[in-house]
Protein backbone atom coordinates (compact mmCIF):
# COMPACT_ATOMS: atom_id res chain seq x y z
CA UNK A 1 0.00 0.00 0.00
CA UNK A 2 0.98 3.28 -0.22
CA UNK A 3 1.54 4.77 3.40
CA UNK A 4 4.88 5.50 2.01
CA UNK A 5 4.37 9.24 3.66
CA UNK A 6 4.68 8.20 6.64
CA UNK A 7 8.24 7.49 6.36
CA UNK A 8 8.56 10.80 6.13
CA UNK A 9 6.12 11.87 9.00
CA UNK A 10 8.28 11.82 11.94
CA UNK A 11 10.61 14.12 10.76
CA UNK A 12 13.08 15.64 13.77
CA UNK A 13 12.71 19.40 12.55
CA UNK A 14 15.61 21.29 11.68
CA UNK A 15 17.72 22.73 13.97
CA UNK A 16 20.60 25.56 12.76
CA UNK A 17 22.77 25.19 15.83
CA UNK A 18 23.38 21.49 14.47
CA UNK A 19 25.73 22.68 12.39
CA UNK A 20 25.97 22.19 8.20
CA UNK A 21 26.63 17.93 8.29
CA UNK A 22 23.62 17.61 10.96
CA UNK A 23 21.60 19.82 8.78
CA UNK A 24 22.43 17.77 5.59
CA UNK A 25 21.62 14.75 7.09
CA UNK A 26 18.14 15.47 8.04
CA UNK A 27 15.63 13.45 6.73
CA UNK A 28 13.94 15.59 4.69
CA UNK A 29 16.98 17.55 3.14
CA UNK A 30 18.36 14.12 2.27
CA UNK A 31 14.99 13.77 0.36
CA UNK A 32 15.44 16.60 -1.61
CA UNK A 33 18.98 15.99 -1.81
CA UNK A 34 18.11 13.13 -4.29
CA UNK A 35 15.34 15.25 -5.90
CA UNK A 36 18.38 17.48 -6.95
CA UNK A 37 20.20 14.92 -7.79
CA UNK A 38 17.84 13.17 -10.27
CA UNK A 39 16.90 16.96 -11.82
CA UNK A 40 20.88 17.14 -12.15
CA UNK A 41 21.38 13.45 -13.87
CA UNK A 42 18.05 14.54 -16.16
CA UNK A 43 20.21 17.77 -17.58
CA UNK A 44 23.57 15.86 -17.84
CA UNK A 45 21.99 12.66 -19.63
CA UNK A 46 20.19 15.45 -22.08
CA UNK A 47 23.26 17.45 -22.72
CA UNK A 48 25.38 14.30 -23.87
CA UNK A 49 22.77 12.23 -25.62
CA UNK A 50 21.28 13.48 -29.58
CA UNK A 51 18.01 12.60 -28.75
CA UNK A 52 17.41 12.56 -24.62
CA UNK A 53 15.85 15.97 -24.18
CA UNK A 54 17.22 18.44 -20.85
CA UNK A 55 14.41 19.56 -18.38
CA UNK A 56 14.30 22.66 -19.92
CA UNK A 57 13.16 21.19 -23.48
CA UNK A 58 10.79 19.30 -22.02
CA UNK A 59 9.08 22.13 -19.83
CA UNK A 60 9.69 24.37 -23.02
CA UNK A 61 7.26 21.78 -25.16
CA UNK A 62 5.01 21.36 -22.77
CA UNK A 63 4.23 25.63 -22.32
CA UNK A 64 4.12 24.92 -26.43
CA UNK A 65 1.59 22.24 -26.31
CA UNK A 66 -0.27 24.63 -23.46
CA UNK A 67 -0.66 27.51 -25.83
CA UNK A 68 -1.65 25.66 -28.76
CA UNK A 69 -5.52 25.69 -29.60
CA UNK A 70 -6.72 22.01 -29.96
CA UNK A 71 -7.97 20.34 -32.92
CA UNK A 72 -7.79 24.26 -34.82
CA UNK A 73 -10.16 25.52 -32.31
CA UNK A 74 -10.16 29.29 -30.11
CA UNK A 75 -7.99 28.90 -27.49
CA UNK A 76 -8.37 29.20 -24.19
CA UNK A 77 -7.53 27.67 -20.93
CA UNK A 78 -8.95 24.10 -21.35
CA UNK A 79 -8.87 24.05 -24.86
CA UNK A 80 -5.94 23.12 -25.95
CA UNK A 81 -3.33 20.13 -26.35
CA UNK A 82 -1.98 19.84 -23.28
CA UNK A 83 -5.48 19.64 -21.09
CA UNK A 84 -7.94 18.45 -23.79
CA UNK A 85 -5.56 15.52 -25.00
CA UNK A 86 -4.83 14.66 -21.33
CA UNK A 87 -8.86 15.09 -20.19
CA UNK A 88 -10.09 12.85 -23.09
CA UNK A 89 -7.44 10.26 -21.79
CA UNK A 90 -8.56 10.60 -18.43
CA UNK A 91 -12.21 10.09 -19.25
CA UNK A 92 -11.85 7.05 -21.17
CA UNK A 93 -9.85 5.78 -17.74
CA UNK A 94 -12.64 6.72 -15.81
CA UNK A 95 -15.02 4.83 -17.66
CA UNK A 96 -13.12 1.76 -18.19
CA UNK A 97 -12.33 1.68 -14.26
CA UNK A 98 -15.65 2.18 -13.81
CA UNK A 99 -16.38 -1.02 -15.35
CA UNK A 100 -13.80 -2.89 -13.54
CA UNK A 101 -14.93 -2.65 -10.44
CA UNK A 102 -18.34 -3.27 -11.62
CA UNK A 103 -16.68 -6.48 -13.04
CA UNK A 104 -14.32 -7.41 -10.96
CA UNK A 105 -15.56 -6.49 -7.07
CA UNK A 106 -18.69 -9.35 -6.98
CA UNK A 107 -16.21 -11.99 -9.12
CA UNK A 108 -14.13 -11.56 -6.38
CA UNK A 109 -15.94 -11.75 -3.28
CA UNK A 110 -17.73 -14.62 -4.39
CA UNK A 111 -14.67 -16.61 -5.43
CA UNK A 112 -13.77 -16.21 -1.71
CA UNK A 113 -16.93 -17.36 -0.63
CA UNK A 114 -18.03 -20.10 -2.56
CA UNK A 115 -14.88 -22.70 -3.33
CA UNK A 116 -17.32 -23.77 -6.68
CA UNK A 117 -16.68 -20.44 -8.12
CA UNK A 118 -13.30 -20.14 -7.41
CA UNK A 119 -12.23 -23.43 -8.99
CA UNK A 120 -14.81 -22.36 -11.59
CA UNK A 121 -12.35 -18.89 -12.54
CA UNK A 122 -9.26 -20.04 -10.92
CA UNK A 123 -8.04 -20.90 -14.62
CA UNK A 124 -9.17 -17.81 -16.74
CA UNK A 125 -7.53 -15.36 -13.87
CA UNK A 126 -4.60 -17.11 -13.77
CA UNK A 127 -3.95 -16.99 -17.84
CA UNK A 128 -5.34 -13.33 -17.76
CA UNK A 129 -2.73 -12.78 -15.31
CA UNK A 130 -0.03 -13.88 -17.80
CA UNK A 131 -1.11 -11.79 -21.15
CA UNK A 132 0.31 -8.63 -21.85
CA UNK A 133 -1.96 -5.62 -21.43
CA UNK A 134 -0.67 -4.16 -25.07
CA UNK A 135 -1.22 -7.41 -27.43
CA UNK A 136 -5.00 -6.80 -26.13
CA UNK A 137 -4.28 -3.25 -26.90
CA UNK A 138 -3.22 -4.39 -30.74
CA UNK A 139 -5.96 -6.34 -30.24
CA UNK A 140 -8.32 -4.14 -29.57
CA UNK A 141 -7.45 -1.96 -32.40
CA UNK A 142 -7.67 -4.21 -34.76
CA UNK A 143 -11.50 -4.90 -33.61
CA UNK A 144 -12.47 -1.78 -32.70
CA UNK A 145 -10.60 0.64 -34.32
CA UNK A 146 -10.21 4.16 -33.46
CA UNK A 147 -12.51 6.06 -30.56
CA UNK A 148 -13.87 4.84 -26.98
CA UNK A 149 -14.23 1.49 -27.20
CA UNK A 150 -10.89 -0.16 -27.82
CA UNK A 151 -8.90 1.76 -24.60
CA UNK A 152 -11.86 1.10 -22.41
CA UNK A 153 -12.12 -2.60 -23.74
CA UNK A 154 -8.31 -2.96 -23.08
CA UNK A 155 -8.00 -1.56 -20.01
CA UNK A 156 -11.22 -3.88 -18.22
CA UNK A 157 -9.60 -7.18 -20.06
CA UNK A 158 -6.07 -6.19 -18.03
CA UNK A 159 -7.33 -4.69 -15.01
CA UNK A 160 -9.81 -6.92 -13.86
CA UNK A 161 -8.08 -10.11 -12.64
CA UNK A 162 -5.49 -7.75 -10.89
CA UNK A 163 -8.73 -6.35 -9.07
CA UNK A 164 -10.26 -10.09 -8.53
CA UNK A 165 -6.91 -11.35 -7.27
CA UNK A 166 -6.99 -8.76 -4.63
CA UNK A 167 -10.76 -8.68 -3.60
CA UNK A 168 -10.96 -12.38 -2.95
CA UNK A 169 -7.61 -12.37 -0.71
CA UNK A 170 -9.47 -9.96 0.88
CA UNK A 171 -12.49 -12.16 0.82
CA UNK A 172 -10.50 -15.38 1.88
CA UNK A 173 -9.22 -12.82 5.18
CA UNK A 174 -12.61 -12.29 6.27
CA UNK A 175 -12.47 -14.53 9.71
CA UNK A 176 -14.61 -17.93 8.79
CA UNK A 177 -15.73 -18.23 12.85
CA UNK A 178 -16.99 -14.74 12.94
CA UNK A 179 -18.97 -15.73 9.80
CA UNK A 180 -20.26 -18.66 10.99
CA UNK A 181 -21.24 -16.93 13.78
CA UNK A 182 -23.33 -14.18 12.21
CA UNK A 183 -24.73 -17.21 10.00
CA UNK A 184 -25.89 -18.91 13.37
CA UNK A 185 -27.16 -15.79 15.11
CA UNK A 186 -29.19 -14.97 11.34
CA UNK A 187 -27.49 -11.68 11.28
CA UNK A 188 -29.11 -9.67 8.17
CA UNK A 189 -26.95 -9.58 5.02
CA UNK A 190 -26.56 -5.54 4.93
CA UNK A 191 -25.15 -5.72 9.03
CA UNK A 192 -22.61 -7.97 7.73
CA UNK A 193 -21.33 -6.79 5.04
CA UNK A 194 -21.28 -3.52 6.89
CA UNK A 195 -19.85 -4.90 10.34
CA UNK A 196 -18.01 -8.16 9.27
CA UNK A 197 -17.13 -7.93 4.90
CA UNK A 198 -15.73 -4.40 4.76
CA UNK A 199 -13.41 -4.16 7.66
CA UNK A 200 -11.76 -7.15 6.56
CA UNK A 201 -11.76 -6.38 3.03
CA UNK A 202 -11.10 -2.84 2.91
CA UNK A 203 -7.35 -2.42 2.80
CA UNK A 204 -7.61 -5.65 -0.10
CA UNK A 205 -10.20 -3.59 -1.90
CA UNK A 206 -8.15 -0.25 -1.72
CA UNK A 207 -4.96 -1.70 -2.64
CA UNK A 208 -6.76 -3.42 -5.46
CA UNK A 209 -8.76 -0.57 -6.81
CA UNK A 210 -5.47 1.81 -6.32
CA UNK A 211 -3.55 -1.15 -8.83
CA UNK A 212 -6.90 -0.97 -11.38
CA UNK A 213 -6.60 2.58 -11.78
CA UNK A 214 -3.31 2.88 -12.41
CA UNK A 215 -3.22 -0.41 -14.72
CA UNK A 216 -6.29 0.81 -16.32
CA UNK A 217 -4.60 4.73 -17.24
CA UNK A 218 -1.60 2.66 -18.79
CA UNK A 219 -3.58 0.68 -20.83
CA UNK A 220 -5.48 3.91 -21.96
CA UNK A 221 -2.22 5.41 -23.40
CA UNK A 222 -1.17 2.69 -24.72
CA UNK A 223 -3.98 1.88 -27.12
CA UNK A 224 -4.20 5.68 -27.83
CA UNK A 225 -0.07 5.25 -29.02
CA UNK A 226 -1.23 2.15 -31.44
CA UNK A 227 -4.36 3.71 -32.55
CA UNK A 228 -6.16 6.91 -31.91
CA UNK A 229 -6.46 10.40 -32.89
CA UNK A 230 -6.45 11.63 -29.49
CA UNK A 231 -5.63 11.50 -25.92
CA UNK A 232 -1.96 11.73 -24.37
CA UNK A 233 -1.19 8.37 -25.92
CA UNK A 234 -1.75 9.85 -29.32
CA UNK A 235 -0.13 12.70 -28.70
CA UNK A 236 3.47 11.13 -27.98
CA UNK A 237 3.28 9.07 -31.25
CA UNK A 238 2.48 11.91 -33.05
CA UNK A 239 5.26 13.89 -31.68
CA UNK A 240 7.49 10.93 -32.77
CA UNK A 241 5.94 9.44 -35.82
CA UNK A 242 5.14 12.51 -37.83
CA UNK A 243 7.48 14.89 -36.38
CA UNK A 244 10.37 13.10 -35.27
CA UNK A 245 10.76 15.32 -31.86
CA UNK A 246 11.71 13.47 -29.57
CA UNK A 247 11.41 16.41 -26.59
CA UNK A 248 7.61 16.10 -27.67
CA UNK A 249 7.50 12.14 -27.03
CA UNK A 250 9.47 12.77 -23.96
CA UNK A 251 7.24 15.85 -22.83
CA UNK A 252 4.48 13.02 -22.76
CA UNK A 253 5.71 10.47 -21.01
CA UNK A 254 6.32 12.77 -17.91
CA UNK A 255 2.78 13.83 -17.95
CA UNK A 256 1.65 10.33 -18.27
CA UNK A 257 3.91 9.93 -15.25
CA UNK A 258 3.50 13.08 -13.46
CA UNK A 259 -0.52 11.99 -13.72
CA UNK A 260 -0.32 8.41 -11.93
CA UNK A 261 2.16 10.15 -9.20
CA UNK A 262 -0.28 12.67 -8.37
CA UNK A 263 -3.55 10.34 -7.97
CA UNK A 264 -1.32 8.08 -6.32
CA UNK A 265 0.55 10.68 -3.54
CA UNK A 266 -2.41 13.36 -3.66
CA UNK A 267 -5.45 10.80 -3.75
CA UNK A 268 -5.10 6.98 -2.91
CA UNK A 269 -2.91 7.65 0.14
CA UNK A 270 -5.18 10.42 1.74
CA UNK A 271 -8.04 8.00 1.50
CA UNK A 272 -6.10 5.15 2.60
CA UNK A 273 -5.42 7.03 5.75
CA UNK A 274 -8.50 7.97 6.39
CA UNK A 275 -10.28 4.60 5.96
CA UNK A 276 -7.28 2.57 8.42
CA UNK A 277 -6.83 5.70 10.65
CA UNK A 278 -8.07 3.18 13.18
CA UNK A 279 -5.18 0.81 12.48
CA UNK A 280 -2.07 3.32 13.14
CA UNK A 281 0.79 4.30 10.79
CA UNK A 282 2.24 0.90 9.35
CA UNK A 283 5.23 2.86 8.11
CA UNK A 284 8.36 1.61 7.05
CA UNK A 285 9.53 -0.69 4.12
CA UNK A 286 6.66 -3.26 5.29
CA UNK A 287 4.02 -1.18 3.87
CA UNK A 288 6.35 0.13 0.40
CA UNK A 289 7.58 -3.22 -0.32
CA UNK A 290 3.90 -4.75 -0.43
CA UNK A 291 3.52 -1.55 -2.94
CA UNK A 292 6.43 -2.51 -4.83
CA UNK A 293 5.86 -6.00 -5.10
CA UNK A 294 2.19 -5.20 -5.48
CA UNK A 295 2.86 -3.79 -8.80
CA UNK A 296 1.96 -6.38 -10.98
CA UNK A 297 2.10 -3.41 -13.71
CA UNK A 298 0.11 -4.04 -16.39
CA UNK A 299 0.17 -1.05 -18.81
CA UNK B 1 -1.73 -23.68 -12.78
CA UNK B 2 -3.14 -22.23 -9.18
CA UNK B 3 -4.79 -25.02 -7.16
CA UNK B 4 -8.06 -24.22 -6.32
CA UNK B 5 -8.89 -24.24 -2.53
CA UNK B 6 -10.10 -27.56 -1.48
CA UNK B 7 -13.68 -27.59 -0.85
CA UNK B 8 -14.34 -27.09 3.15
CA UNK B 9 -16.00 -29.56 5.44
CA UNK B 10 -18.68 -29.09 7.91
CA UNK B 11 -17.89 -29.94 11.23
CA UNK B 12 -19.91 -32.83 11.57
CA UNK B 13 -18.51 -34.63 8.49
CA UNK B 14 -14.95 -34.44 10.12
CA UNK B 15 -15.55 -36.65 12.26
CA UNK B 16 -14.63 -40.43 11.29
CA UNK B 17 -11.68 -42.74 10.80
CA UNK B 18 -8.45 -41.16 9.31
CA UNK B 19 -8.84 -43.25 5.98
CA UNK B 20 -12.71 -41.41 5.45
CA UNK B 21 -10.90 -38.35 6.02
CA UNK B 22 -8.18 -39.00 3.69
CA UNK B 23 -10.95 -40.03 1.17
CA UNK B 24 -13.41 -37.37 1.48
CA UNK B 25 -10.23 -34.40 1.26
CA UNK B 26 -9.31 -36.70 -2.21
CA UNK B 27 -13.04 -36.72 -3.35
CA UNK B 28 -12.64 -32.67 -2.57
CA UNK B 29 -9.69 -31.99 -4.89
CA UNK B 30 -11.09 -33.76 -7.42
CA UNK B 31 -14.73 -31.94 -7.47
CA UNK B 32 -12.33 -28.90 -7.26
CA UNK B 33 -10.32 -29.95 -10.52
CA UNK B 34 -13.60 -30.38 -12.35
CA UNK B 35 -15.07 -27.24 -11.89
CA UNK B 36 -11.73 -25.61 -13.08
CA UNK B 37 -11.96 -27.86 -15.90
CA UNK B 38 -15.58 -26.96 -16.67
CA UNK B 39 -14.63 -23.20 -16.37
CA UNK B 40 -11.65 -23.90 -18.83
CA UNK B 41 -14.13 -25.43 -21.17
CA UNK B 42 -16.33 -23.11 -21.34
CA UNK B 43 -14.73 -20.12 -21.67
CA UNK B 44 -12.85 -22.25 -24.87
CA UNK B 45 -16.64 -22.99 -26.40
CA UNK B 46 -17.67 -19.16 -25.76
CA UNK B 47 -14.74 -18.38 -27.66
CA UNK B 48 -15.52 -20.74 -30.40
CA UNK B 49 -19.52 -19.36 -30.74
CA UNK B 50 -18.22 -16.13 -30.71
CA UNK B 51 -15.82 -16.56 -33.78
CA UNK B 52 -18.93 -17.58 -35.58
CA UNK B 53 -20.37 -14.54 -34.98
CA UNK B 54 -17.84 -12.35 -36.40
CA UNK B 55 -16.85 -13.85 -39.55
CA UNK B 56 -16.35 -11.09 -42.12
CA UNK B 57 -13.60 -11.05 -44.93
CA UNK B 58 -10.92 -9.81 -42.32
CA UNK B 59 -11.20 -12.96 -40.26
CA UNK B 60 -11.39 -10.73 -37.31
CA UNK B 61 -11.87 -13.72 -34.26
CA UNK B 62 -10.63 -16.98 -35.29
CA UNK B 63 -11.50 -19.64 -33.46
CA UNK B 64 -9.13 -21.95 -30.83
CA UNK B 65 -8.60 -24.39 -32.91
CA UNK B 66 -7.27 -22.09 -36.21
CA UNK B 67 -5.05 -20.32 -33.35
CA UNK B 68 -3.24 -23.82 -32.61
CA UNK B 69 -2.88 -24.76 -35.48
CA UNK B 70 -1.48 -21.39 -36.40
CA UNK B 71 0.59 -22.38 -33.32
CA UNK B 72 1.77 -25.90 -34.55
CA UNK B 73 2.95 -23.82 -37.68
CA UNK B 74 5.27 -21.94 -35.43
CA UNK B 75 6.62 -24.59 -33.71
CA UNK B 76 7.21 -27.16 -36.38
CA UNK B 77 7.67 -24.82 -39.31
CA UNK B 78 6.05 -24.53 -42.23
CA UNK B 79 7.25 -24.83 -45.76
CA UNK B 80 4.93 -23.11 -47.67
CA UNK B 81 4.97 -19.73 -45.62
CA UNK B 82 8.70 -20.24 -45.16
CA UNK B 83 8.34 -20.43 -41.45
CA UNK B 84 11.39 -22.26 -40.26
CA UNK B 85 10.91 -24.89 -37.58
CA UNK B 86 11.50 -23.86 -33.89
CA UNK B 87 11.15 -20.19 -34.83
CA UNK B 88 8.79 -19.73 -31.98
CA UNK B 89 11.82 -20.85 -29.37
CA UNK B 90 14.24 -18.57 -31.44
CA UNK B 91 12.23 -15.27 -30.49
CA UNK B 92 11.75 -16.55 -27.18
CA UNK B 93 15.35 -17.02 -26.57
CA UNK B 94 15.89 -13.61 -27.94
CA UNK B 95 13.52 -12.18 -25.28
CA UNK B 96 14.72 -14.15 -22.90
CA UNK B 97 18.30 -13.13 -23.31
CA UNK B 98 17.47 -9.43 -22.84
CA UNK B 99 14.99 -10.24 -19.90
CA UNK B 100 18.11 -11.80 -17.80
CA UNK B 101 20.64 -9.00 -19.09
CA UNK B 102 18.67 -6.78 -17.23
CA UNK B 103 17.79 -9.04 -14.15
CA UNK B 104 21.49 -8.99 -13.92
CA UNK B 105 22.09 -5.60 -14.29
CA UNK B 106 19.31 -4.77 -11.44
CA UNK B 107 20.72 -7.08 -8.97
CA UNK B 108 24.20 -5.87 -9.46
CA UNK B 109 23.08 -2.17 -8.66
CA UNK B 110 19.99 -3.22 -6.53
CA UNK B 111 21.41 -5.46 -3.78
CA UNK B 112 24.25 -2.64 -2.69
CA UNK B 113 21.50 -0.07 -2.91
CA UNK B 114 19.41 -2.44 -0.73
CA UNK B 115 21.80 -2.85 2.16
CA UNK B 116 22.60 0.49 2.58
CA UNK B 117 18.61 1.31 2.63
CA UNK B 118 18.19 -1.06 5.11
CA UNK B 119 21.45 -0.01 7.22
CA UNK B 120 21.61 3.20 6.73
CA UNK B 121 18.64 6.03 7.53
CA UNK B 122 20.46 8.25 5.34
CA UNK B 123 20.68 6.09 2.40
CA UNK B 124 16.41 4.98 3.09
CA UNK B 125 15.63 8.53 2.83
CA UNK B 126 18.08 9.17 -0.33
CA UNK B 127 16.99 6.92 -2.42
CA UNK B 128 13.59 6.54 -1.32
CA UNK B 129 12.18 8.43 -4.31
CA UNK B 130 14.17 6.56 -7.05
CA UNK B 131 12.50 3.47 -5.93
CA UNK B 132 9.66 5.04 -5.45
CA UNK B 133 9.56 6.67 -8.83
CA UNK B 134 11.26 3.44 -10.68
CA UNK B 135 8.38 1.27 -8.93
CA UNK B 136 5.24 3.48 -10.36
CA UNK B 137 6.26 4.37 -13.97
CA UNK B 138 3.80 2.99 -16.42
CA UNK B 139 5.28 0.65 -19.13
CA UNK B 140 4.75 2.12 -22.25
CA UNK B 141 6.82 5.10 -20.43
CA UNK B 142 9.75 3.05 -20.02
CA UNK B 143 9.02 1.72 -23.36
CA UNK B 144 9.17 5.46 -24.57
CA UNK B 145 12.34 6.34 -22.40
CA UNK B 146 14.16 2.90 -23.69
CA UNK B 147 13.55 4.10 -27.66
CA UNK B 148 14.55 7.57 -26.28
CA UNK B 149 17.92 6.78 -25.01
CA UNK B 150 19.05 3.90 -27.20
CA UNK B 151 16.66 4.33 -30.50
CA UNK B 152 16.31 1.01 -32.69
CA UNK B 153 18.11 -1.59 -31.27
CA UNK B 154 18.50 -4.28 -28.52
CA UNK B 155 20.14 -2.11 -26.13
CA UNK B 156 16.51 -0.77 -25.09
CA UNK B 157 14.77 -3.70 -24.07
CA UNK B 158 17.14 -4.90 -21.48
CA UNK B 159 17.62 -1.57 -19.94
CA UNK B 160 14.47 -0.55 -19.31
CA UNK B 161 13.79 -4.30 -17.82
CA UNK B 162 16.75 -3.07 -15.60
CA UNK B 163 14.87 0.06 -14.63
CA UNK B 164 12.02 -2.21 -13.86
CA UNK B 165 13.05 -4.87 -11.67
CA UNK B 166 15.77 -2.67 -9.57
CA UNK B 167 13.16 -0.96 -7.12
CA UNK B 168 11.60 -4.57 -6.26
CA UNK B 169 14.92 -6.25 -5.73
CA UNK B 170 16.10 -3.02 -3.84
CA UNK B 171 13.15 -2.78 -1.51
CA UNK B 172 12.90 -6.77 -1.09
CA UNK B 173 16.75 -6.14 0.01
CA UNK B 174 16.20 -3.50 2.58
CA UNK B 175 13.56 -5.11 3.82
CA UNK B 176 15.45 -8.30 4.68
CA UNK B 177 18.69 -6.09 5.97
CA UNK B 178 15.98 -4.36 8.82
CA UNK B 179 14.37 -7.36 9.33
CA UNK B 180 17.71 -8.93 10.08
CA UNK B 181 17.27 -10.63 13.79
CA UNK B 182 19.53 -7.68 15.91
CA UNK B 183 20.13 -10.24 19.29
CA UNK B 184 21.26 -13.10 16.89
CA UNK B 185 23.81 -10.58 15.16
CA UNK B 186 24.83 -9.89 18.78
CA UNK B 187 24.93 -13.24 19.47
CA UNK B 188 27.52 -13.76 17.10
CA UNK B 189 29.86 -10.74 17.94
CA UNK B 190 30.32 -12.03 21.34
CA UNK B 191 31.08 -15.37 20.32
CA UNK B 192 33.87 -13.57 18.08
CA UNK B 193 31.77 -14.90 14.72
CA UNK B 194 33.98 -12.93 11.68
CA UNK B 195 31.67 -10.69 9.87
CA UNK B 196 31.93 -12.71 6.84
CA UNK B 197 30.47 -15.88 8.72
CA UNK B 198 27.73 -13.74 10.45
CA UNK B 199 26.92 -12.66 6.55
CA UNK B 200 26.76 -16.23 5.50
CA UNK B 201 24.65 -17.53 8.15
CA UNK B 202 22.60 -14.58 9.43
CA UNK B 203 22.21 -12.00 6.78
CA UNK B 204 21.80 -14.03 3.81
CA UNK B 205 19.40 -16.36 5.04
CA UNK B 206 17.03 -13.66 6.27
CA UNK B 207 17.16 -11.77 3.12
CA UNK B 208 16.87 -14.38 0.16
CA UNK B 209 13.77 -15.15 0.82
CA UNK B 210 12.14 -11.44 0.43
CA UNK B 211 14.89 -11.12 -2.75
CA UNK B 212 13.30 -14.81 -4.20
CA UNK B 213 9.67 -13.37 -3.69
CA UNK B 214 10.45 -10.57 -5.37
CA UNK B 215 12.21 -11.80 -8.05
CA UNK B 216 9.23 -13.87 -9.10
CA UNK B 217 7.04 -11.56 -8.67
CA UNK B 218 8.28 -9.06 -11.10
CA UNK B 219 9.19 -12.17 -13.71
CA UNK B 220 5.72 -11.82 -15.56
CA UNK B 221 5.87 -8.17 -15.53
CA UNK B 222 9.86 -7.68 -16.90
CA UNK B 223 9.05 -10.05 -19.30
CA UNK B 224 6.18 -8.35 -20.69
CA UNK B 225 8.01 -5.03 -20.56
CA UNK B 226 10.55 -6.54 -22.43
CA UNK B 227 8.33 -7.64 -25.49
CA UNK B 228 6.54 -4.45 -25.36
CA UNK B 229 10.03 -2.69 -25.63
CA UNK B 230 10.96 -4.86 -28.91
CA UNK B 231 7.61 -3.73 -30.31
CA UNK B 232 8.15 -0.05 -29.89
CA UNK B 233 11.96 -0.71 -30.98
CA UNK B 234 13.57 -3.42 -30.97
CA UNK B 235 15.11 -5.60 -33.85
CA UNK B 236 14.79 -9.67 -32.39
CA UNK B 237 12.42 -11.48 -30.66
CA UNK B 238 8.99 -11.68 -29.68
CA UNK B 239 7.78 -8.18 -29.81
CA UNK B 240 9.15 -7.57 -33.02
CA UNK B 241 6.48 -10.79 -34.22
CA UNK B 242 3.68 -9.29 -32.47
CA UNK B 243 4.57 -5.88 -34.38
CA UNK B 244 4.26 -7.79 -37.82
CA UNK B 245 1.13 -9.32 -36.90
CA UNK B 246 -0.04 -5.79 -36.23
CA UNK B 247 0.98 -4.14 -39.21
CA UNK B 248 -0.13 -7.44 -41.48
CA UNK B 249 -3.66 -6.97 -39.24
CA UNK B 250 -3.69 -10.28 -38.97
CA UNK B 251 -5.66 -11.53 -35.41
CA UNK B 252 -4.51 -15.33 -35.93
CA UNK B 253 -0.95 -14.72 -35.67
CA UNK B 254 -1.78 -12.19 -32.68
CA UNK B 255 -3.55 -14.69 -30.83
CA UNK B 256 -0.98 -17.51 -31.20
CA UNK B 257 1.90 -15.55 -30.18
CA UNK B 258 -0.05 -14.39 -27.28
CA UNK B 259 -0.99 -17.76 -26.29
CA UNK B 260 2.78 -19.02 -26.51
CA UNK B 261 3.03 -16.00 -23.98
CA UNK B 262 1.18 -16.99 -21.59
CA UNK B 263 2.01 -20.81 -21.48
CA UNK B 264 5.61 -19.37 -21.48
CA UNK B 265 5.04 -17.13 -18.35
CA UNK B 266 3.10 -19.83 -16.62
CA UNK B 267 5.76 -22.30 -17.34
CA UNK B 268 8.38 -20.22 -15.78
CA UNK B 269 6.25 -18.78 -13.29
CA UNK B 270 4.20 -21.09 -11.65
CA UNK B 271 6.51 -24.33 -12.37
CA UNK B 272 9.65 -23.69 -12.45
CA UNK B 273 10.27 -20.54 -10.14
CA UNK B 274 7.82 -21.98 -7.70
CA UNK B 275 9.13 -25.20 -7.56
CA UNK B 276 12.62 -23.72 -7.06
CA UNK B 277 11.61 -21.62 -4.61
CA UNK B 278 9.88 -24.34 -2.83
CA UNK B 279 12.95 -26.49 -2.65
CA UNK B 280 14.92 -23.77 -1.56
CA UNK B 281 13.16 -22.66 1.04
CA UNK B 282 11.82 -25.78 2.08
CA UNK B 283 13.56 -26.08 5.59
CA UNK B 284 10.75 -23.05 6.53
CA UNK B 285 7.52 -24.11 4.99
CA UNK B 286 5.11 -25.77 7.12
CA UNK B 287 3.10 -28.65 6.39
CA UNK B 288 0.43 -28.27 3.43
CA UNK B 289 1.55 -24.93 3.32
CA UNK B 290 2.11 -23.46 -0.16
CA UNK B 291 4.06 -19.86 -0.98
CA UNK B 292 2.02 -18.75 -3.58
CA UNK B 293 -1.34 -18.74 -4.93
CA UNK B 294 -1.84 -16.25 -7.20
Amino acid sequence: MSTVRTLVRETPAINMGDGIIAVLRNDRVARWTSRLVLLALWQVAGLLSQRFPTPVETVEILVREFQTPFDRGEWSAANNELVQNLWISIQRTGIAVFLVILIGLPIGYLMGRWWRVQAYFTDLVTVLLAMPAYMWALLAVMWFGFGMRAPVFTAVVSAVPGLIVHVLQGSLAIPRDLRDMSDAFDVPGATRLRHLALPSMSGAIIAGIRLSIIAAWGCVVLVEWFGSNEGAGFRARDWYQSAANYNGLMAWGIVVLVVVIIFDRGIIERIDRAVHKWRGAVGDFGAAKVAVNDSTQEG
Amino acid sequence: MASPSVPETSGSERVGTRVDVARQARIARWKAVAYSVFGAVSFLVAWQIASGFTRTEFDLLPGPLEVLQRMGEYTFGNEAERIASGWVFLNFWETFRKTLYGFAGALVLGVPIGILMGRYRYAKNFFFDFVYLAANVPLIVYAILGLLIFGIGDTGPAFVVGLLVLPVITLNVAAGVEGVDQRLLAMSRSFGLSSRTALRHIVVPSLSPFLFAGSRASFAASWKLAALAETFGGTTGVGVQIRKAFQGFSVTDMLAWMMFFVIFVLIVERIILMRLERWVFRYRLKRGEDILRF
